[in-house]
C-alpha cells in the first residue's frame, strides 16, 4: 500500500457529462510531490474540462478528488486557491491597468499591511523565480512572458503547492520558453508540484517527469518521460500511427507577386519583401517583433500610410480589408476566436461570410447557393461537423480553423495570410493544414505564414525572413540554413 | 428514454418562454376577471399596440447589431412635434414624408457620430446615444417652447393622421396593418438580405467581420438609421393617436423597446435575434400592461412588475448558453 502523502493530488473514476457527451469517463491521476506532471493529448481530450473540475469552475459528476491529502466534495475557485492549488490560464487571468505587485496581491492588500509592505513582498516572490520585473511596472505594459512570471509569483503568494499550466508556451518565443524550463525546475525542487499541460512534445520531454496522455475523455497511458518516444506518444494521442508530422515541401516558386516597399510605423522600419507565386513566405521572430503589425499593415487592417504595395508588378491601394480582398488578399487571423470566427453563428454562415456578396441578387442573399459553397468547403477541407447549421462554437480548434480557412478557399486567394496558423490544433489536424496550405500554392497562390513554432516554419516554407525589434533582419532558405542560424538573426 | 423527454420538454419550455408567459398571462387574468377577454377589452388591447411595436422593431435591429440606444425617446419626441407642425406648411402628405426622412436623419446622425467617436463598447454607445437624446429633447422644446401641440389647430388637411390613429377595419387597427406590412418588410431584410445578415454579423463579431471585408461602420450607421425610421414611425402612431404632441411625449419608450426586445428572446450581446420574437415580446409587454390595469395594480406596482420581467428575462438569457 503506498503512503498516501506521497502525492498532491489524486484524481479517482472522474466522471463528466454534457449535454450529449461523456467529457471525463473514468479518470483517475495521482500526482506525487515534487515533479512536473505532463498531460497530453488532442484538442477535446478532456484536458482542460479535468482541469476546470479541480479549480472549481465546473462540478464533476462521479468520481473523488484527494487534494494533500483530504479529500474534496465541492470546490470553488477561491477556495482551490486557498487550499494551495493554482492554475495559469493560457489566457492569463491578470488586470492589465493594475501593477505588477497590486496583481499578485489582488484583493489581499491587507495580507501585508498595506501597498508598501505588498510591493515588498511581491519583490521576494519575483527575486524568488530569478525575474526582475518592476513590481511597479503596469501588468498591461509586460510581454507574454512576464505576464507569465507575474501569474507563477502570484501562484507562489497563495503557498502554492501544486500549480497546473494550461498551454504555457503558446504565446512564449524560444527564448522565454527557456527561462520558464529554468522557473519550472526551481519550482520542483521547492517540492511543489508542477501539472503541465501542452501539444507541444518537445516541452513535455524537456521539462516533465511523467506524462498522462489522454484521448476522448480517458486517459490512455502514464508513464515516466523516458519510457516514451515521441512517435509513441502521437500514436496514444491519436490512437492511430502519423508517419510524418509534415507533408513534403512544395516547390512551385514562380515570379513576384506581392511587393511591399517602404513600410514604416512607430514600430516597423523600413520593410520591404516580396511574395512570390508559388511560395510559402515564413516570418519568424518573437512574439511583439512586428510580426502581426507587418501583416496587418499589408491586409489594411492598420490605418498605414506611405508604403507601396504592388500586385504583379501594378500598384495597389490596399487601405482596409475590404480592399485587400478584392485585391485577392485572405487573412487567417491569429487569435481564431477574437478575430475570426462569429462563434453564435453556424458552420455555413462562418463559410460563407467572405463570399457574402458574390451570392447576393439586388440584395437578397440566395439561401440555395449559400449551402452549396458551405457543403463544398466542408467537404473539400474534411471539416467535421453534423451539419453546415451546427453552432461554430461547438467545433474542435482544427475544425474551427479549417472553418476560416475555407471561407477564404471559396474565393481562390492569390495571397493568403496565416497568422499562427496551427497554434492550438491537435497533431492530426495540424497536418490537414499543413496538406492545405502546399495546395494552395499549387494552384497558383502564395502564402505569408506567421509561425512561432519553428520547425514549423522550417519544414513548410520556401523562404523564411527573420524580424527583430520591426526590422527585417535576415532572409534564409530553410533547406539550408539551421534553426540555430534563424534563431539567431530573430533574436538580434 | 424518460430523461430525454423531460429535457427535450424542458427545452421547447425555455425556446417558447414568451409564448408560455402569454399563455399563463391570458389564462390567469381570464379567471380572476372575465371582463378580460370581452370584445372591448380586446379592442382596447389591440389600440395600445400602436407606437411600441415600431420602437421596439428599430431597437431590434440596434440590438443584434450589438449595440443599444437611448435617443428614440429624443427622436421619437423631435419628429413628432415637428411632422405634427409641419402638417399646415408641407400638407399631410409632405408631413408624413418629413417626418419619416427626419427620423432617418436623426438616427443615421447618431450613427455618424457614434462611428466618428470610434464608439465600439456597449457601455460608449449608451451614454452617446444618452446625450444625443437629451440634444433632441431640448430641440423639441425650444421648438415647441413647452407647449403641447394639437393635431386639430393645424390649417390643413389631416385625415391620414387621424385614419393612423383612430380607424379600424373590424377590429383592426390601421395603425396595426401598417406596422403587420411594416414587420413582414423588415423580417425580410433582416433574414434575406445582406444588409440585414451584415447587421447581424456585426453583432456576433466586429472584428471577425472586419477582417473578412465588411464596412463595419457602415453597417452600424445603417443600424441606427433603421432605428431612426422606425422611431419617426412610432412618433407618427403616437401622435395621431393621441392628437397632441409634446417635447417629451417619446419618454419611457427607450426602456419598453428594449424590455419588449429582451422579453422577446434576442440577447444583449448581439449577433443573434429577430423581430417576429420582438413581436411575442410587445404582445407580453402590452398584455402585461392591460392585465395590471385590469387587476388594477398601481402604476407604482406595474413599474416594479416591468423591472422585474426585464431583468427575469436577462437572466433567462444567461442561462440559455449554459
Amino acid at each position: 500500500m503506498e503512503n498516501a502523502n506521497d502525492y498532491i493530488l489524486e484524481v479517482k473514476d472522474i466522471c463528466k457529462y454534457f449535454p450529449g457527451v461523456k467529457a471525463l469517463d473514468h479518470v483517475s491521476l495521482s500526482v506525487p510531490r515534487g515533479v512536473v506532471y505532463g498531460i497530453v493529448g488532442e484538442n477535446g481530450a478532456g484536458k482542460s474540462t479535468l482541469m476546470k473540475i479541480l479549480s472549481g469552475v465546473y462540478e464533476k459528476d462521479e468520481g473523488t478528488v484527494i487534494f494533500n491529502g483530504e479529500t474534496i466534495e465541492h470546490t470553488t475557485p477561491i477556495q482551490a486557491l486557498e487550499r494551495g492549488l493554482s492554475i495559469i490560464y493560457q489566457e492569463f487571468n491578470l488586470v492589465n491597468t493594475m501593477t505588477v505587485g497590486e496583481n499578485i496581491f489582488l484583493g489581499r492588500f491587507s495580507l501585508n499591511h498595506g501597498m508598501r509592505g505588498t510591493h515588498k513582498k511581491a519583490r521576494e516572490l519575483l527575486d524568488s523565480i530569478g525575474s526582475s520585473i518592476n513590481t511597479n511596472s503596469l501588468v498591461g505594459d509586460l510581454s507574454a512572458s512576464e505576464m507569465q512570471m507575474v501569474e507563477i509569483a502570484k501562484a507562489l503568494s497563495f503557498d502554492s503547492k501544486l500549480i497546473i499550466m494550461d498551454e504555457p508556451s503558446s504565446s512564449l518565443t524560444s527564448e522565454e520558453l527557456k527561462k520558464l524550463g529554468i522557473i519550472i525546475n526551481q519550482l520542483r525542487d521547492r517540492g511543489v508540484s508542477v501539472i503541465y499541460i501542452s501539444h507541444k512534445l518537445d516541452e513535455i520531454f524537456e521539462y516533465c517527469n511523467i506524462v498522462a496522455i489522454m484521448r476522448d475523455g480517458c486517459v490512455i497511458d502514464v508513464k515516466p518521460v523516458e519510457e516514451l518516444t515521441r512517435g509513441e506518444m502521437i500514436a496514444k494521442m491519436v490512437g492511430r500511427t502519423i508517419e510524418n508530422e509534415y507533408p513534403p515541401r512544395a516547390h512551385f516558386v514562380g515570379e513576384p507577386l506581392l511587393e511591399v516597399k517602404n513600410l514604416n510605423t512607430r514600430k516597423l522600419h523600413n520593410i520591404s519583401f516580396t511574395l512570390h507565386k508559388g511560395e510559402i513566405l515564413g516570418l519568424v521572430g518573437l512574439v511583439g517583433a512586428g510580426r502581426t503589425e507587418i501583416i496587418r499593415a499589408v491586409y489594411g487592417a492598420d490605418k498605414v500610410k506611405g508604403h507601396e504595395t504592388l500586385l504583379e508588378g501594378k500598384p495597389v491601394r490596399v487601405s482596409s480589408p475590404k480592399q485587400a480582398k478584392k485585391a485577392g488578399m485572405a487573412l487567417v487571423p491569429e487569435d481564431r476566436k477574437r478575430e475570426g470566427l462569429i462563434l453564435p453563428f453556424s458552420v455555413q454562415n462562418n463559410i460563407t461570410l467572405a463570399s457574402l456578396s458574390d451570392l447576393t441578387h439586388h440584395g437578397v442573399v440566395d439561401s440555395s447557393k449559400e449551402r452549396e459553397i458551405a457543403e463544398r468547403q466542408i467537404e473539400a477541407l474534411g471539416i467535421k461537423t453534423p451539419s453546415p447549421d451546427t453552432k461554430v462554437v461547438s467545433l474542435s480548434g482544427g475544425n474551427q480553423q479549417k472553418c476560416i480557412v475555407g471561407r477564404w478557399m471559396e474565393r481562390d486567394p492569390k495571397i493568403l495570410i496565416m497568422d499562427e496558423p496551427t497554434r492550438g490544433i491537435d497533431v492530426g489536424a495540424k497536418y490537414e493544414i499543413y496538406v492545405l496550405m502546399n495546395k494552395i500554392v499549387e494552384e497558383g497562390g502564395a502564402i505569408i505564414m506567421i509561425s512561432s513554432e519553428l520547425p514549423e516554419v522550417l519544414n513548410m516554407s520556401n523562404r523564411v525572413l527573420t524580424i527583430c525589434d520591426g526590422r527585417i533582419t535576415g532572409e534564409f532558405n530553410p533547406e539550408e540554413a539551421s534553426a540555430t542560424e534563424i534563431m539567431d538573426k530573430a533574436i538580434g | 428514454m424518460k430523461k430525454i423527454n423531460a429535457n427535450s420538454a424542458l427545452k421547447l419550455l425555455q425556446q417558447n418562454l414568451v409564448l408560455c408567459g402569454i399563455l399563463v398571462l391570458i389564462v390567469v387574468t381570464a379567471i380572476v376577471e372575465p371582463k378580460f377577454l370581452g370584445a372591448a377589452n380586446l379592442n382596447n388591447i389591440l389600440r395600445q399596440l400602436g407606437p411600441l411595436p415600431f420602437a421596439a422593431l428599430g431597437m431590434t435591429f440596434v440590438i443584434i447589431a450589438g449595440f443599444i440606444d437611448l435617443s428614440n425617446v429624443g427622436v421619437i419626441s423631435l419628429v413628432g412635434v415637428l411632422t405634427m407642425g409641419m402638417i399646415s406648411f408641407l400638407g399631410q402628405v409632405g408631413a408624413l414624408i418629413f417626418g419619416i426622412l427626419l427620423g432617418a436623419l436623426l438616427g443615421y446622425l447618431n450613427g455618424l457620430i457614434l462611428t466618428k467617436c470610434g464608439a465600439m463598447t456597449q457601455a460608449e454607445v449608451l451614454f452617446i446615444t444618452y446625450g444625443m437624446s437629451s440634444v433632441y429633447t431640448a430641440l423639441a422644446l425650444l421648438y415647441t417652447k413647452s407647449e403641447t401641440l394639437r393635431i386639430t389647430s393645424s390649417t390643413k388637411p389631416y385625415t391620414i393622421f387621424t385614419t393612423l390613429g383612430s380607424v379600424s377595419i373590424g377590429i383592426i387597427p390601421v395603425s396595426l396593418i401598417v406596422f403587420l406590412i411594416v414587420l413582414v418588410i423588415m423580417h425580410f431584410f433582416l433574414t434575406r438580405t445582406i444588409w440585414g445578415r451584415s447587421i447581424s454579423i456585426l453583432g456576433g463579431n466586429k472584428d471577425a467581420a472586419f477582417l473578412a471585408g465588411f464596412n463595419v461602420e457602415g453597417t452600424m450607421r445603417l443600424a441606427y438609421t433603421i432605428e431612426g425610421i422606425m422611431a419617426a414611425l412610432a412618433s407618427i402612431m403616437l401622435f395621431s393617436r393621441v392628437t397632441t404632441a409634446t417635447a417629451t411625449s417619446g419618454s419611457g419608450y427607450e426602456t419598453n423597446a428594449i424590455l419588449c426586445v429582451v422579453v422577446g428572446g434576442t440577447t444583449l450581446k448581439g449577433g443573434k435575434g429577430s423581430v417576429l420574437r420582438t413581436m411575442l415580446g410587445v404582445v407580453l409587454i402590452t398584455m402585461l400592461g392591460n392585465c395590471m390595469n385590469m387587476l388594477n395594480l398601481s402604476t407604482y406596482m406595474q413599474t416594479i412588475m416591468r423591472g422585474a420581467v426585464l431583468v427575469i428575462a436577462i437572466w433567462l438569457d444567461n442561462r440559455k448558453e449554459l
